[in-house]
């Protein structure tokens, strides 16, 4: 060691110099070996973190689609106009160099120059507290940008006004992001913007995702509606610098089905400099899309259902309450589902003004009729009655004398206690078949009576009635019906026996469980459980992933009814509607059998006074193989109407549709 | 190449130390270079008038000096060594006027504009303080006893010290104190004197800090406020006083956030750069401006080094610092004279405060203060007084036989 070996026989001074030397880099070695080597990590996040911002992108959702692969609710490429900030750096500090105040000052010449009596005149900066420049420099921006935004404006023939506050705080908030100043650009607004002025404005055209339903008010209530939520989902990347707009389904099959249709959100970086302004981009993880959902639902059946319940609404000036389901008998398949009023769900998904939502709010337009409301089933309800009577051996020839109602000249009425039940039909004597197509509450409740409320109440209970189907979670009631120990326990009168019979009283159904018990009813005793989606698979069949497939024809139950029962009252249903005094005469249809039964229940406020009629109409076609079961409800505040007038002329709108359908060859053939 | 050349003992050069530097101009001008090619303003310019071209210049231009220096006797040099000190000493008096000393937008008055480059007197006060020291301090030992030598001694730093303060640059006059201390153990001062010198330092060191950091506004040394803001980043103290209002804190707050704002990016560079570091000319620091353009090339060039490079960059240039400066001390034990080991030594001491200091303060050893990290910091005046220093170096090696 040459440097030690000459300090050894040198001065101690420089051996303490040297000393000196030794231990001033041993602290800085291991300075830097704290910084790089042990502390690395924490300052490369640092580095990261200040360098980097991460966007959260959406995946694009899953499409819904009707039996046959027809859209019912897909995604629209929207168009907005944006700004990116980096690119207008330039321009800030130009525009904020011309605001700059300037003082003017004329000096004389130096003195060298004194004999050229020249004078110079200079211009300087005025000196600027930084208070001031900041505000100059937010003026200088919001210049540049308004400028921008109204010649933009200009060009595509559309005033526009730029906020400062939204300004301001998308620069402060989000500068690393796309500034839109132009959302949803029209086809004419693009083709002019690429044509005459791309690039030079420093305006992008920036893609965005947005849920489109082509069909708009189409199936509404089943497909339901989104809202705006940028929330991680379980499983994803929760930490975001921003986040892309994105949407959650609440109601109906996008609420249902909504972590199957949402797909995965993705991540992109981008990489900022210190003024938090872009740099470039990179994809972190990429979106995983959302599946496709295809609905049991067929769109044909589905628009004949709404414009039946929609010409209604016309023709009476209303806004029709009601509903109507079509269910496919043979395995509980939802061929259509209706609910009025109606509304457009491209409203909630592109942002739907307040008076708008009030109107729907008032009307109760987005509450799905079909599932989420109980309806007292009136004379539907005495199909249940019919079946418990035939078990208990009802002789269906053998006739019942309606008495007639001394106070309503030409109809019958029949004596519970002292109590008086009106009923529709005229006095005279009933069968069976008649008692039904004529809907006589004297039959019905005097055979009732015989039968007794258990028996009653265990067909119900067969049916399912009172309890969800489970189509939709949040969005359905059980109905009721009844309980055993209820219905045996001290506080049961026969009055209420009387009123069960005729669907009044103790008991609420809705058409969904209507519609599964006709299917029942016209398919020899199953009850099915009601099937919406029919399979969910993958956007690109090219990614691969798995289908799931939901099997048709869930067995909920199985009638433990006498066939022979179900065949008598098939037969009484196709009176009903073949029949010329049958009270479902409005909704024949040439060419096709249907049966049918009839409802008109009177609804009542909390002090009992009459507010309105529920109209049913409860049916199942073919009546020589029964295929489809039409449920059609409308609630009326009016008088005058009745299950047949009021509904059957809606369900023979669906069953014309049904026709035209089967004798096309286009059967709908029950998926498997 | 004879076996003379060959023989350490009579070889001309000290290879070693100028291997060493070359080493160190190479990777000046190759970091120079990458912490300015993203800046925008530089990359439009002509590859001649780009800033590492400039610097390799400045190399050139310092070697020249260098080897002119080493054509006369150091012993002639320290003849003519007041006349130097007492032009540098004017040049710092000149700079603290307005109309010549400019300040190039820094808050700091230390520039010359000369039709060619900006003169930074303090660069060369400091060599001129080294020759004219090691000139004074040459004596017999037995002088420096005497206390009016020893005063005048003082004298001969305390000068250019208050009046590179006075610009202000701290950093600069700081380095004077450690130069001039070690010339005096190096020229035998007696110990006792020594002592006590240090114990002044000390204490007043102590003081400054404790005055910046505890005492009232009112008896506050009138330093600028930047500087002690930069002291107070140091010490981690909050900036706004105890019964602060909310706004005054949130101001306080920003204020904070700006004045640790480099010192805390270059500690990111440092730190980010790990073992093996991100590769040259790949530093995100930089590029992303987070490290303010206007400093990365210039006193913050070992961040971008030691983001670029890693650990392994640093301990290359530590390396090779550590040759240059104990080669210095090798020279300064084979002087042949107090004057040339006085050179020698303070020359070495010189350098190492400078390195320390800039190394340090961007791991957080040592407060911020502008410093240039010799042979490496872009700066004209810098380099050349790097090499010119070293050139005195290689001159008292040169003439260390006595004939």
């Amino acid at each position: 060691m040459l440097v030690v070996d000459e300090l050894k026989k040198n001065d101690p001074q420089l051996r303490l110099l040297a000393l000196l030397l030794a231990g001033g880099f041993f602290v800085l070695i291991t300075g830097l070996w704290w910084v790089q080597i042990v502390s690395a990590r924490e300052y490369q996040n640092h580095l990261e973190m200040q360098a980097y911002r991460t966007i959260r992108m959406p995946a694009v959702r899953g499409k819904i689609l009707d039996r046959e692969g027809r859209v019912l609710a897909e995604n629209r490429a929207r168009y907005n106009l944006s700004l990116y900030f980096d690119d207008l750096n330039d321009e800030f500090t130009k525009e904020f160099e011309r605001l700059r105040p300037v003082n003017v000052v004329t000096k004389g010449p130096p003195f060298w120059e004194f004999w050229s009596h020249a004078k110079t005149v200079q211009t300087n900066r005025t000196r600027l507290t930084q208070k001031q420049k900041d505000a100059l420099m937010w003026q200088a921006r919001y210049n540049v940008v308004n400028r921008i935004t109204a010649d933009v404006g200009h060009r595509l023939g559309q005033p526009l006004a730029l906020d400062f506050k939204k300004f301001v705080f998308s620069y402060q908030q989000e500068r690393a992001m796309p500034f839109t100043i132009l959302t949803d650009l029209d086809g004419g607004q693009i083709a002019r913007f690429q044509e005459n002025f791309a690039g030079d404005l420093g305006a992008n055209l920036v893609l965005q995702s947005v849920r489109s339903y082509p069909g708009g008010t189409t199936a509404a209530h089943l497909l339901g509606v989104l809202k705006q939520d940028d929330s991680s989902l379980d499983g994803e990347e929760s930490f975001f610098n921003y986040r892309l707009p994105d949407y959650r389904g609440v109601t109906g099959v996008e609420g249902k089905f909504n972590s199957e249709l949402h797909g995965r959100a993705g991540g992109v970086s981008v990489k900022v400099n210190s003024m938090g302004y872009r740099q470039s981009e990179d994809v972190d993880t990429p979106p995983v899309p959302g599946q496709n959902v295809t609905l049991t639902v067929d769109l044909d059946l589905q628009r004949a259902a709404e414009a039946a319940l929609d010409a209604y609404s016309q023709q009476h000036h209303v806004n029709v309450n009601g509903a109507v389901v079509v269910m496919d008998v043979r395995n509980g398949d939802v061929l259509a589902m209706a609910s009025s009023p109606t509304f457009d769900p491209n409203d909630f998904a592109q942002g739907i003004s307040t008076e708008k939502y009030a109107k729907l709010q008032e009307l109760q337009a987005e509450k799905n009729r079909a599932t989420f409301e109980n309806y007292a089933p009136g004379s539907i309800f005495k199909t249940v009655v019919a079946l418990a009577a035939l078990e208990n051996g009802l002789n269906t020839a053998e006739t019942y004398r309606v008495e007639a109602d001394p106070t309503r000249p030409g109809k019958g009425c029949i004596w519970i206690g002292k109590r008086k039940i009106d009923d529709t039909a005229p006095p005279g004597d009933y069968n069976f078949k008649k008692a039904l197509i004529h809907s006589s509450n004297a039959y019905f409740i005097h055979h009732g009576m015989i039968v007794g409320v258990p028996k009653i109440i265990r067909i119900g209970e067969e049916f399912h009635l009172g309890e969800r189907t489970g189509l939709f979670a949040n969005q359905e009631t059980a109905g009721h019906l009844p309980s055993a120990a209820k219905v045996a326990s001290r506080d049961w009168r026969d009055g209420d026996t009387a009123n069960l019979c005729i669907g009044q009283g103790d008991v609420d159904v809705t058409p969904i469980q209507i519609a599964v018990m006709i299917s029942a009813i016209a398919n020899g005793g199953t009850v099915w459980r009601p099937r919406i989606v029919a399979r969910i698979e993958p956007q690109d069949p090219a990614t691969g992933g798995t289908a799931t497939v939901f099997s048709g024809g869930r067995v909920w139950d199985r009638l433990t009814v006498h066939p022979r029962s179900l065949n008598i009252l098939r037969d009484a249903m196709l009176d009903d509607v073949a029949s010329s005094e049958g009270s479902g005469r409005d909704a024949a249809v040439p060419g096709l059998n249907i049966a049918a039964k009839t409802g008109t229940a009177q609804v009542q406020d909390d002090r009992n006074r009459l507010i309105g009629h529920n109209y049913w109409f409860a049916s199942f076609a073919p009546y020589e193989s029964p295929k489809y079961a039409v449920v059609v409800l409308v609630q009326s505040a009016t008088e005058g109407g009745s299950g047949g007038s009021t509904c059957g002329p809606i369900a023979r709108e669906v069953y014309q549709e049904i026709l035209k359908k089967e004798t096309a060859g286009k059967n709908l053939v029950a998926a498997k | 190449m004879t076996t003379d050349a060959l023989n350490e003992k009579h070889s001309k050069l000290d290879k070693l130390q100028l291997m060493a530097l070359s080493g160190l101009m190479v990777i000046g001008a190759l970091f120079v270079y990458s912490a300015t090619y993203a800046n925008p303003v530089e990359a439009q310019k002509t590859w001649y008038a780009q800033i590492w071209f400039r610097q390799v210049i400045w190399y050139g231009v310092g070697l020249g000096a260098a080897m002119a220096l080493c054509t006369v006797s150091y012993h002639t040099l320290a003849r003519w060594s007041f006349v130097f000190y007492w032009a540098m000493i004017l040049c710092l008096v000149a700079v603290l006027i307005p109309f010549i000393g400019k300040t190039h937008g820094w808050g700091a008055r230390r520039w010359i504009d000369l039709p060619f480059y900006q003169f930074q007197p303090s660069e060369f006060a400091k060599v001129a303080f080294v020759l004219a020291g090691a000139n004074f301090l040459s004596r017999p030992p037995e002088e420096l006893r005497q206390g009016l030598i020893f005063w005048k001694g003082m004298g001969l730093m305390l000068l250019p010290f208050v009046l590179i303060m006075k610009e202000p640059d701290l950093g600069s006059a700081l380095v004077l104190v450690p130069t001039g201390l070690v010339m005096m153990l190096v020229a035998g001062t007696p110990q006792k004197y020594l002592v006590r010198l240090i114990g002044v330092v000390g204490v007043l060191g102590l003081l400054l800090v404790g005055d910046i950091l505890l005492a009232p506004p009112a008896l506050r040394i009138p330093i600028h406020d930047y500087q002690r803001q930069r002291l107070l980043v140091y010490f981690g103290q909050d900036f706004a006083p105890a019964n602060a209002t909310q706004k005054q804190k949130a101001e306080a707050r920003e204020l904070q956030h700006k004045s640790s704002y480099q010192g805390q990016q270059a500690m990111i560079s440092v730190g980010a750069g790990g073992m093996w570091g991100a590769g040259w000319g790949k530093g995100k620091q930089t590029s992303l401006q987070f490290m303010p353009s206007g400093s990365a090339h210039n006193d913050f060039i070992f961040s971008v080094i030691a983001e670029e490079e890693g650990f392994v960059g640093s301990l290359l240039v530590l390396t090779l610092y550590g040759v240059i400066l104990f080669t210095g001390l090798r020279i300064a034990g084979q002087a042949r004279d107090r004057l040339g080991k006085l050179v020698a030594a303070g020359v070495v001491t010189l350098l190492f405060s400078h390195i320390f200091i800039n190394i340090g303060m961007n791991i957080r050893i040592v407060p911020v203060t502008g410093i240039p990290l010799p042979l490496l910091s872009y700066g004209g005046s810098s380099v050349l007084c790097s090499l010119i220093a070293l050139g005195l170096m290689q001159n008292v090696y040169m003439n260390r036989r006595g004939y």
